[in-house]
């Protein structure tokens, strides 16, 4: 009876007052103010505890920093009473040694600084390392996870704004709107209201975006307002903006699920009923199988037999170097050998054979590494082809990557270590092969690490890729909807 | 009206409106794809860790003349054997690492966890027949049940069977009995082709063990979902309606399936800080250095390395006496840390009181052995191994101090010096040690099942005939 009503001029006005009406009719119920009320409190939770966490690695980061400068600034200090005699050096504690201050005596962290919108999705921050010591070892012995974190909260996962959005808001979406048209209908009031001259498609509109506008401001605009994110280069807007049109597409998705599910007409119970198994499976079945999926599809090569392999790779290098591990320390009673003379320094044997072995095992093991890489990577092209079957794994992963703690940033942070790794060798393997000693002068150009940020455009690209990936099943569903509404009964 | 005859009608409806076999069947299938997959990761994990062990100590035997320090170096790896039910409930195994490299100097810890090299999905967690039971199975519960009592009160037929004069509490045994049955239907077969895949997954020499383990984590399991069938049978006494019943069961459900692992750990984390890796470090290596301050002092007069009063013949004795110094100070570091995780999870069992999930979760892992302390027991063997290659090697040093005055570390230890090395033979504790260990989390489950009883006895003693 509603579809023969023409078009009408007046349906905007229309609508203006069943949003109005509609609101009238929310605020005098209370399941309004206990999901408004809700929502707002586990917001502030997930906000507060993301804030929290967010700040105590940034806390742990800066003190690990300052650690690294403190040491370099002791060992410049010793270098220089060193030269000026009135220190003497020891043989595993000498800055003026280059093949010590390579190894972990003098090593530096590589640090993976927290993004502006970190706190928002912790994602995989406390999986992925966000610091390496980086030294003259193998990268296969640093970069490694060397976090302290129980395993069963590693397990249990984070109460992080991404968790309150991908988990919980499907559910308050659930609880304002499963009776949206069944209610109207098994009160009567459908069919008074369809006496009007209003078409249902007016109706329904009005009636989500009020649903809507209780919702979506809590999730997306207090929180920019709130934390104040606005930055002077524009980057943070951008990822704001992303983030605020990343959860208004994945909550569209969950509304036209509402509509089409009360569009076949069922009653209100079997609405719930429907919604919270379509919850069940997409939310919390989906992710998991296709999680299974993608990890049997590209299995990751075997960790053990990386074990083993950079055993046999040590154990080879050992014996190549045998002759200078049996060489002896010189300095006993002759503590001038450590002291540089004429910008040389003696290293002994046996330190010159640790710097030759990790040399040869970080070569030979790089090509194993390289496969992990690659499968990981891999791993993820397969995530970005088939996550449109979860909206819920589309949404968790484009939230972490806006908030920096996917694993495309992360792989990006283990790409600029390995080349920080490089540089570190390359400033010290030449001045340890040539017996040059260290001077002060020379720790100002040590390399430094230095985060690159991915590019905004990167960014970008992903959270349309996924906001596409929502926007899409969304349109199914609405054109589900508008197909069932056509021959929806009013009675 | 028998309490059988009130179970085979409820148990009968339950067919009849098809929510067993659609509700039922989901669950199955999911039960069976996980056992699969766990059972096929198991097989290859169990196949490579023995292979690489047992190469690991190969290599070690057949190394050539060298000199010890150089051996304990390089030293062996130890590689924590996966657990026969954890193809049952991996546990916190993804998240922890499965090789310890047993090296010279320093107790390493345990590195490389499958979720290094996993996407980000895996924080939607992993399936595994323990994830399926502890979050879906409670939701399996409601499904089935939420309009035992709400439903008949809707229909009117409650109350004419009350006013029959059957007691209530024979109802609400008789309704506990159909779901009990319900769930029996689907959980029996996936629990029989478990325990084949169990006790053929075993080595000839854990089987029985793995058997016992694999009945107490069942046992386990019944209590959890009989919590959840007092549960649901009492709200659904004290609901007006069903509506009303399976909104409050689904919010519970979220509660304590959802939010509640999240929210507890964080609060446990709260309660009990760890140190984080620099503060962890920086301790541990300060009273590393006044401990072996303190040797050298006692020893050797004189706390400075390798002068005049302490030459290098003495390398081989100065280093036993580091190393040996060293242990207990490891010992109460690591000790210390791992107390704090223990007393975070000690949290998280005690709200298990109210949140079943969290019991049900360390008693399942700690039957399946994945939980903390069966890694903590697996760490301390490596680590005792680790010290024993260690002291056996420093020892060979004493022995052969500076033969030739100048050459310390000249001298090269013959072949038969690796044999005295023995292999890493590691076997996990048994189920009893197990059961020992989760004797909190289980009475916990116990006293969460006596509460739901008591809820629901107290929920339908309230119903009245008219």
């Amino acid at each position: 009876m509603s579809m023969t009503i023409p078009l009408q001029p007046s349906q905007g006005r229309r609508l203006l007052a069943v949003m109005r009406q509609e609101c009238r009719l929310m605020l005098a119920e209370r399941g309004l103010w206990i999901v408004g009320a809700l929502f707002l409190l586990l917001v502030a939770y997930a906000l507060g505890n993301g804030l929290l966490q967010t700040a105590h690695r940034d806390r742990a980061q800066a003190a690990v920093a300052q650690a690294d400068r403190d040491t370099r600034a002791a060992q410049r200090v010793q270098l220089e009473a060193i030269l000026a005699g009135t220190a003497q050096p020891t043989p595993f504690q000498n800055p003026a040694d280059p093949s010590r201050m390579a190894s972990s005596y003098g090593g530096h962290h590589a640090i993976l600084p927290t993004a502006p919108l970190g706190p928002v999705a912790l994602g995989q921050s406390d999986l992925f390392p966000s610091q390496y010591e980086v030294t003259n070892q193998s990268r296969v012995v640093f970069m490694n996870p060397s976090d302290i974190e129980s395993p069963w909260h590693l397990m249990s996962g984070h109460f992080d704004l991404a968790f309150v959005i991908v988990y919980l808001l499907p559910l308050l979406i659930f609880a304002l709107s499963y009776n949206l048209l069944s209610a109207e209908r098994e009160n009567g009031t459908l069919r008074l209201l369809l006496s009007q001259p209003l078409r249902l498609r007016t109706l329904l509109a009005g009636k989500l975006s009020v649903r809507a506008a209780v919702l979506l401001p809590v999730a997306v605009l207090l929180i920019a307002r709130q934390v104040g994110w606005v930055d002077a280069s524009g980057d943070v807007g951008g990822a704001t903006f992303w983030w605020a049109l990343l959860v208004g597409a994945y909550a569209l998705f969950w509304f036209a699920l509402v509509v089409a599910v009360n569009a076949f007409g069922a009653s209100s119970a079997t609405n719930a009923m429907v919604l919270v198994i379509a919850w069940v499976l997409l939310v919390l079945v989906a992710p998991v199988l296709l999680n299974l999926a993608v990890t049997q599809a590209s299995p990751a090569p075997s960790r053990t037999e990386l074990a083993t392999r950079q055993r046999v790779v040590t154990a080879e290098a050992m014996k190549r170097h045998a002759d200078l591990l049996s060489a002896d320390y010189q300095h006993v009673g002759r503590g001038a050998i450590l002291v540089p003379r004429d910008g040389k320094i003696e290293i002994a044997g046996r330190a010159l054979a640790m710097y030759a072995i990790e040399r040869e095992v970080d070569e030979a093991i790089r090509p194993e590494l390289d496969r992990f890489e690659a499968q990981q990577a891999h791993q993820q092209v397969l995530l970005g082809r088939f996550g449109v079957v979860s909206p819920a794994a589309v949404a968790y992963e484009g939230m972490t990557a806006l908030a920096g703690t996917g694993a495309r940033r992360h792989a990006r942070f283990d790409a600029q270590t390995v080349a920080y790794h490089e540089a570190w060798k390359a400033f010290f393997f030449p001045r340890i092969e040539a017996r040059n000693a260290l001077m002060p002068t020379d720790f100002d150009r040590i390399p430094a690490f230095a985060w690159q940020e991915e590019p905004a455009s990167l960014m970008r690209h992903q959270a349309v890729l996924a906001v596409l990936q929502l926007l899409l099943p969304s349109l199914l569903l609405f054109g589900v909807a508008a197909w069932r509404l056509r021959r929806f009964s009013v009675a | 009206m028998s309490l059988n005859w009130i179970a085979r009608r409820e148990f009968l409806e339950r067919l009849r409106d098809g929510r067993l076999y659609w509700a039922g069947g989901l669950v199955l299938v999911l039960l069976l794809t996980a056992l699969a997959v766990g059972w096929a990761h198991q097989r290859d994990a169990r196949a490579e860790q023995h292979a690489a062990q047992a190469m690991d100590y190969r290599d070690w035997l057949q190394q050539d003349k060298r000199h010890p320090h150089d051996a304990a170096h390089q030293g062996m790896h130890a590689f924590k054997p996966e657990a026969a039910l954890a193809m049952m409930d991996p546990g916190i195994n993804p998240y922890i690492g499965s090789t310890v490299w047993l090296q010279a100097h320093r107790q390493s810890e345990v590195k490389f966890n499958a979720a290094q090299d996993a996407t980000g999905l895996q924080r939607f967690g992993n399936l595994s027949v323990g994830w399926i039971l502890q979050v879906l199975g409670p939701l399996l519960v409601i499904v089935l049940g939420f309009n035992a009592f709400a439903g008949e009160r809707e229909q009117g037929i409650l109350r004419q069977t009350l006013s029959l004069g059957v007691p209530p509490l024979r109802l609400l045994g008789g309704k506990a009995l159909a779901l009990a049955v319900s769930l029996a239907v689907l959980l029996v077969p996936a629990a029989i082709i478990a325990t084949i895949a169990v006790a053929v997954g075993a080595g000839p020499g854990e089987r029985l063990d793995a058997l016992l383990r694999l009945a107490a984590w069942a046992f386990g399991y019944a209590i959890y979902l009989g919590i959840f069938v007092f549960l649901v049978l009492g709200v659904s006494a004290a609901s007006s309606t069903s509506r009303m019943a399976i909104t409050v069961l689904l919010a519970l459900w979220i509660g304590q399936a959802v939010m509640a692992p999240r929210v507890l750990s964080e609060l446990s984390r709260a309660w009990f800080p760890s140190p984080t890796r620099l503060e962890f470090d920086q301790a541990l290596n300060a009273e590393r250095k006044a401990v072996s301050d303190e040797v050298w002092q006692k020893n050797f007069g004189t706390t400075e390395r390798w002068g005049r009063d302490v030459p290098l013949s003495k390398w081989g004795l100065a280093l036993q006496l580091d190393d040996q110094s060293s242990y207990a100070v490891y010992d109460r570091h690591y000790g210390r840390l791992w107390n704090t995780w223990e007393r975070q999870q000690t949290v998280q069992e005690w709200s298990g009181l109210l949140l079943p999930i969290l019991a049900i979760r360390s008693f399942s892992m700690g039957m399946a052995g994945t939980d903390f302390a069966h890694h903590r027991s697996f760490t301390t063997e490596a680590e005792l191994h680790r010290r024993d290659i260690q002291d056996l090697m420093s020892k060979d040093l004493v022995a052969h101090a500076d033969p030739l005055g100048d050459r310390h570390f000249a001298y090269q230890a013959p072949h038969e010096l690796w044999a005295t090395v023995p292999p890493f033979d590691y076997h996990p504790p048994g189920a009893g040690w197990a059961l020992l260990h989760q004797a909190r989390s289980l009475a916990v489950l116990c006293v969460a099942l006596l509460l739901a009883v008591a809820f629901a006895a107290f929920a339908t003693v309230r119903q009245r005939a008219l």
